[in-house]
């Protein structure tokens, strides 16, 4: 176990020697990130500024519900960069030295790679937009509510990192996925910048139960704004992130071990 | 150490070997012929579709990571270094993931790093260096753990003379030291300096698998002995050669040394003619080869 965490410390040590080693590029890529990301949300922002509000959500509630898909990547990217590139990691042979070194292969993964300016861009973003509208929308910040906040990160993290690791897990059985993950991931993040009660049902159970974005902002969006299009749904929903993403995740862990037996090397 | 069982996979075709602990092995065929799909068989990479590999006695499929402590493997392909990190940085995170303590990794990575002659870029990233550099470095690697096992893809691949002998004097240490080694190679003088067995596929099937010295016995084709002499030529015809040829001074004479040795040979003419010069060619590997595929409808 210690051994672990000092591999884990060196790894992040080199990790960030390596993405920081030009300082000025390092912080030319992360504020490319943040100015790309804030660009849709600019777009989003200058086209509600024509409505009061969006099925009931105004301005500053959706850039609260903005905040938390941005906040749970940041973290996300941070431990789930080696799994979001995982079909180059197969494709360059890398997946065949972790496979021949005498330790897990998820750790190697996960480990070896952290994708900083994705972190810094989405994260500051993330961060930014709750700063705007956190105190805008009329949450009472009580203990339990920020208690509530920080598990819903955490389980929106493991929902999305569940995400990760089957998308990653296709790559054993597939050659190419990354159509899939642009349709499972980043189209379903794009539904997820909005209520999904304003989408139609079909929509709306993909993104509870297939790909659950739900529960990585609207669900605990809504335990804080208490919304009335909340009625549509189980109230019990309110509290399942934390479950739903560690669920997920285990499940997602399940279909990696089992794949990883099929897993097949090319001939040369 | 490494056995196959009526082996089958990809054009691999129902093969049985013993490799036994603390051999070297050298395994030669043409491009294709299955070398790469045999030695990623043997490390667990690949799965049999039919047969049984065991390596160290255990299934290596199934126990990849387990024997990764015991066994190290380099293959064109799959890259050893990680190449944003500098050479040091990478032996470090080796030193790490196999657990060598500081007072063991220290004298064996300066060992290494000055034999190759990495010590000279230890701090430069990988992916700055030429092919060459590289590959000393990725060699120093494969060597850090100390393997009991060691598989070896063409790894003299873009290595200069210079370093094929450091890379060759080392593994000969290393064998010696009771490390059993795999290894393909084009360069038959790597396989013939450093191996004491041949595998030799074709098309998938093993051809021959044995000691160096039963394959030359066996498959060498014929010596060339080359005589600068004085004096009247004696009687040839009984000698047992395969062909004799005068040019002036010079006789040659093509012989198979199963049959009649070149000391037999210079015995007899030494009593007849003055010898001013003598000049052996026996055949290489290479030969070897070359007559085992012109043979193989006759194996």
């Amino acid at each position: 176990m210690n051994d672990a965490i000092h591999m884990i410390g060196v790894y992040t040590k080199t990790i960030m020697k390596s993405w920081f080693q030009y300082k000025v590029d390092a912080v030319l890529r992360s504020l490319a990130v943040f100015l790309r990301e804030s660009t849709g949300i600019i777009v989003v922002y200058f086209t509600l500024l024509k409505f009061d509000t969006l099925n009931g959500w105004n301005i500053n509630e959706m850039l609260f519900l903005f905040s938390l898909l941005f906040v749970t990547y940041g973290i996300l990217i941070l431990f789930f960069t080696g799994l979001r590139d995982f079909s180059g990691t197969v494709r360059s042979g890398n997946f065949d030295r972790f496979i021949l070194r005498p330790r897990g292969l998820l750790f190697q993964i996960i480990f070896v790679n952290a994708d900083w300016f994705a972190a810094i861009g989405h994260g500051g973003l993330g961060i930014l937009l709750f700063v705007l509208s956190a105190g805008k929308v009329g949450v009472v910040w009580t203990p339990a509510n920020i208690i509530y906040y920080l598990f819903a990160i955490a389980g929106g993290v493991l929902i999305q990192g569940a995400i990760f690791l089957f998308l990653a897990t296709l790559n054993i059985y597939l050659l190419e996925t990354g159509s899939l993950k642009e349709v499972f991931y980043w189209n379903a993040r794009k539904f997820a910048g909005y209520p999904i009660s304003i989408f139609h049902k079909v929509i709306q159970a993909g993104m509870i139960y297939v790909v659950p974005f739900a529960f990585v902002n609207y669900f605990p969006a809504q335990f804080l704004l208490r919304k009335e299009d909340m009625a549509a749904y189980p109230e019990i929903y309110l509290y399942l992130t934390p479950v739903v993403g560690v669920g997920m995740y285990l499940l997602a862990y399940l279909f990696w071990r089992v794949s990883l037996k099929h897993y097949k090397s090319s001939g040369n | 150490m490494v056995s196959f069982e009526n082996v089958s996979k990809f054009i691999l075709s129902d093969v049985s070997i013993h490799i036994p602990k603390g051999s070297a092995v050298g395994i030669i065929g043409a491009s294709g012929a299955g070398k790469t799909t045999f030695m990623k068989l043997a490390c667990g990479l690949l799965e049999p579709d039919g047969g049984n590999v065991y390596t160290m006695g255990k299934n290596p499929v199934i126990n990849r990571s387990q024997l990764g402590r015991k066994m190290s493997c380099f293959f064109t392909g799959i890259p050893v270094l990680n190449e944003f990190r500098s050479v040091r940085d990478n032996f470090k995170d080796l030193q790490i993931v196999y657990q060598i303590s500081d007072t063991e990794f220290e004298p064996i990575y300066s060992d290494l790093a000055t034999r190759f002659g990495f010590d000279a870029y230890e701090y430069t990233p990988v992916k700055s260096l030429s092919l060459g550099q590289r590959r000393r470095a990725e060699l120093g690697a494969v060597l850090l753990q100390r393997p009991e096992l060691l598989l070896l893809d063409e790894p003299a691949n873009g290595l200069d003379e210079n370093a094929k002998t450091i890379f060759r004097d080392i593994l000969q240490e290393r064998v010696k030291e009771g490390m059993t080694l795999l290894i393909t190679s084009h360069d038959m003088k790597d396989i013939s300096q450093m191996c004491d067995r041949i595998m030799v596929l074709n098309q998938g099937k093993m051809l021959f698998y044995g000691n160096k010295n039963t394959l030359m016995r066996k498959y060498a084709p014929m010596d060339i002995m080359i005589i600068q002499y004085e004096g009247a030529i004696p009687d040839l015809e009984d000698l047992p050669l395969s062909r004799f040829s005068f040019d002036r001074d010079m006789l040659s004479i093509v012989y198979n040394s199963n049959y009649i040795t070149s000391a037999e040979i210079l015995d007899l003419l030494i009593k007849k003619i003055s010898i001013r010069e003598v000049n052996v060619k026996k055949p290489g590997l290479e030969e070897v080869i070359l007559e085992m595929e012109r043979m193989k409808g006759d194996i």
